[in-house]
C-alpha cells in the first residue's frame, strides 16, 4: 500500500534521493577513466543522440536500429507477453483454489515450470522456437502465467469463507459466485501481481533478447557489449529502467482506479 | 497437502517424464546430425552423461578427454561434481556478500527516517533496471574471472537485501521503539536488542527472493565467459546444438535449487522458532 501511495504522491525526498545517486555517479567518474565509467551527463547525451536513429549500430549489423524503435519492439514484446501470461495464470489459479484435486494435477507442472531459470529455458526456447518474437514472449509469458498463478490462487484460497457461503444460502449458482464473490474479491490482490509481473517482465525479455533476438533493447545491450562500450549499455539500461518505472508508476495508477472498491487495499504492496 | 493429492502430484510428475518420452520419439527431427531436439531419457542416462566426461580435466586418478582418454562415467561423474561446486562456490560466496553489504548498508541507511525516505527513489530505480541484462557491464568493470561473477552475485543479491532490510525497518511497529526508548535505550541499544529482532523474521522473504536471483545472477555470470561452472556448460552446449546436455545441466538445476530453498525453509523454521505465528511463513509463499 504505502508504495503504490507514494508513487501517486511523489515523494520529494525520493527525488533528492536521485539526485545524490547521480551526484555520487559523477564523483565516481572522476577517478575512475571514463571508458570504465562514463559520466551521467554523457550517458544522457548518448542516450538523446542514439535515440531516434544510432547509425552507428548498423556497423554491427543492426540496420535502422534506434534506442526508441528497440524499446518501442521490446515493449510490445511485454505487453503481450503479460497479457497472455495473466489470462492463463489468473484462471488456473482461481481453478485450482476452488479444486484440490485440479491443484494436485497443476500445481507440479507450473511450479517446476517457474524454477527453471531463464538462462536455462532460454536455449530450448531458441533451437525450439527460433530467434523471432515468438521464444520472447512464450519465455516471458511462462514466467508471468507461474507468477500470477501464485497470486491469483492465494487470493482465491485466503478469501474468508463467509462471502461464498452467504452467497449460497442466497440461492447463488458457481458462476454467479465466480462473477459476483469471486472475482471482486481477488481482482484487488491479482491487480497488485499483474504489477509486481510486469516489473519482472522487463529483465526477461531483455536477456531473451540478449541471448538470442534479431531487435530489441537486449540486443542493443548485446552488440555494444561486444564492442566494449560502456556508454552504450548504460544508455540502453538508463532507458529501459526509466520506462519500466514510468510503467510501474502508471500500473499503480491504473490499479487503484480499477479496484476502488476494494476495502483492504492492499496492492502492489512491495516487499 | 492430503496424501490423495501428493500421490496426484507424484503422478502428474511421472506423467510429465513419460510425455517427454514420447515427445522425443514423435519428434525426430535433430538440431545437428546426431542430436535429437527432444533428447529421451534413454540419450539422457547414456550418452549424454559419458559425455559430461568431456569437461573433466582430469585428477584423481580419472585422466581426462583432453589428455586422450577414453570417456568413462568416473570422469563424467566428476566432472558434474567438479562444475557444480565451481558454480555452488560462486553462488555462496556472492550470496554472503551480497547480503552482509547489502544489509549492512540498509541498516546504515535507516539510521534516519531521512535518509530512509531519500533511497527509496533510487531504490524503486535500481530494482528495475534488468539485473541480468548487467551481466556484460560487470563484465566490463571486473573482469571474466571470479571476482567478476561473485561482484555480480554479490550486486544482485545485495539490492535485495538493501530493499528488503530498508522496508523491514519502516515497517518496525512504532509502539516497539517508543517502548524501548522510554525505558532509556540508547540509539546503538535500540537497533540491537529492538530493531534487528524485530526485522529478521521479514527478511526471511529477501533471502527466498535472493536465492532465487542468486542462481539466476550465477548462471547469468557463468554465461558470458567462465572456463568452468554448470552455466559454462550450458552455454558451450547451446553452440553445438547439445540439447541432450542442456537438458541434463537443466534437471541437475532443478534439484539443486529445489534443495536449497528445502534447505533454507528448514533453517529458517528453526531460526524463527520463537516469533508468534503471524509473522511466520504468511507473506510469502
Amino acid at each position: 500500500m504505502a508504495g503504490a501511495m507514494r508513487w501517486a504522491r511523489f515523494d520529494p525526498l525520493g527525488m533528492l534521493g536521485i539526485m545524490a545517486m547521480l551526484l555520487i555517479w559523477a564523483a565516481m567518474t572522476r577517478v575512475l577513466p571514463p571508458s570504465s565509467l562514463p559520466g551521467p551527463l554523457s550517458v544522457g547525451l548518448r542516450l538523446g543522440q542514439d535515440f531516434f536513429a544510432a547509425p552507428e549500430l548498423s556497423f554491427y549489423g543492426l540496420p535502422d536500429a534506434s534506442l526508441s524503435g528497440s524499446m518501442i519492439y521490446t515493449a510490445e514484446n511485454v505487453l503481450v507477453a503479460l497479457g497472455v501470461g495473466a489470462g492463463v495464470g489468473i484462471a488456473a489459479g482461481l481453478l485450482t483454489a476452488r479444486s484440490a484435486t485440479l491443484r494436485a494435477l497443476i500445481d507440479p507442472v507450473l511450479m517446476t515450470a517457474g524454477t527453471i531459470p531463464i538462462l536455462v529455458l532460454a536455449p530450448f526456447f531458441l533451437i525450439w522456437f527460433g530467434v523471432g518474437r515468438a521464444s520472447s514472449v512464450l519465455l516471458v509469458a511462462l514466467y508471468v502465467s507461474v507468477m500470477l498463478y501464485v497470486f491469483a490462487q492465494r487470493a482465491a484460497s485466503g478469501l474468508d469463507p463467509v462471502f461464498e457461503q452467504s452467497a449460497r444460502t442466497l440461492g447463488a449458482d458457481r458462476q454467479r459466485i465466480l462473477i459476483d464473490v469471486l472475482l471482486p474479491s481477488t481482482i484487488p490482490q491479482i491487480l497488485g501481481g499483474i504489477r509486481i509481473a510486469l516489473a519482472g517482465c522487463w529483465g526477461l525479455e531483455a536477456i531473451a533478447e540478449l541471448l538470442g533476438a534479431q531487435y530489441g533493447v537486449g540486443k542493443i545491450i548485446e552488440v555494444l557489449a561486444g564492442a566494449t562500450d560502456v556508454q552504450g549499455i548504460l544508455a540502453a539500461l538508463v532507458l529501459l529502467g526509466v520506462v519500466a518505472v514510468l510503467f510501474d508508476a502508471g500500473a499503480a495508477l491504473a490499479t487503484r482506479r480499477l479496484a476502488r472498491w476494494s476495502v483492504t487495499t492492499q496492492i502492489g504492496h512491495e516487499r | 497437502m492430503m496424501r490423495r493429492e501428493r500421490w496426484l502430484s507424484l503422478g502428474v510428475l511421472l506423467l510429465m517424464a513419460a510425455l517427454w518420452q514420447g515427445l522425443s520419439m514423435l519428434f525426430r527431427a535433430e538440431a545437428v546430425p546426431g542430436e535429437p531436439m527432444v533428447p529421451g531419457w534413454q540419450v539422457l542416462a547414456t550418452r549424454t552423461l559419458l559425455s559430461m566426461a568431456d569437461y573433466w580435466p582430469g585428477g584423481f586418478g580419472v585422466p581426462g578427454v583432453v589428455s586422450g582418454a577414453a570417456r568413462s562415467y568416473a570422469a563424467a561423474g566428476l566432472a558434474i561434481v567438479g562444475n557444480s561446486l565451481d558454480t555452488i562456490v560462486r553462488l555462496y560466496t556472492g550470496l554472503l556478500l551480497g547480503g552482509m553489504l547489502g544489509s549492512g548498508l540498509g541498516l546504515l541507511v535507516s539510521w534516519s527516517r531521512w535518509t530512509r525516505r531519500m533511497v527509496q527513489g533510487p531504490l524503486q530505480f535500481l530494482r528495475m533496471l534488468p539485473l541480468l541484462a548487467m551481466v556484460p557491464l560487470f563484465q566490463l568493470w571486473f573482469g571474466i574471472d571470479f571476482i567478476g561473477k561473485i561482484m555480480f552475485v554479490a550486486y544482485g543479491v545485495g539490492v535485495i537485501f538493501f530493499a528488503g532490510v530498508v522496508n523491514a525497518v519502516g515497517n518496525v511497529p512504532q509502539i516497539y521503539i517508543d517502548n524501548g526508548l522510554t525505558l532509556g535505550a540508547s540509539r546503538l541499544r535500540l537497533y540491537r536488542s529492538v530493531i534487528l529482532p524485530a526485522i529478521f523474521p521479514e527478511l526471511r522473504a529477501s533471502v527466498l527472493l535472493s536465492l532465487g536471483t542468486g542462481w539466476a545472477a550465477v548462471l547469468g555470470a557463468e554465461y558470458l565467459g567462465a572456463q568452468s561452472g554448470l552455466g559454462y556448460i550450458i552455454v558451450y552446449s547451446e553452440q553445438f546444438g547439445y540439447l541432450d546436455r542442456m537438458m541434463l545441466m537443466a534437471l541437475l538445476f532443478i534439484l539443486y535449487a529445489s534443495l536449497s530453498y528445502a534447505a533454507f525453509d528448514a533453517l529458517a523454521r528453526r531460526l524463527l522458532a520463537w516469533t508468534p505465528q503471524t509473522a511466520r511463513g504468511i507473506v510469502i509463499e
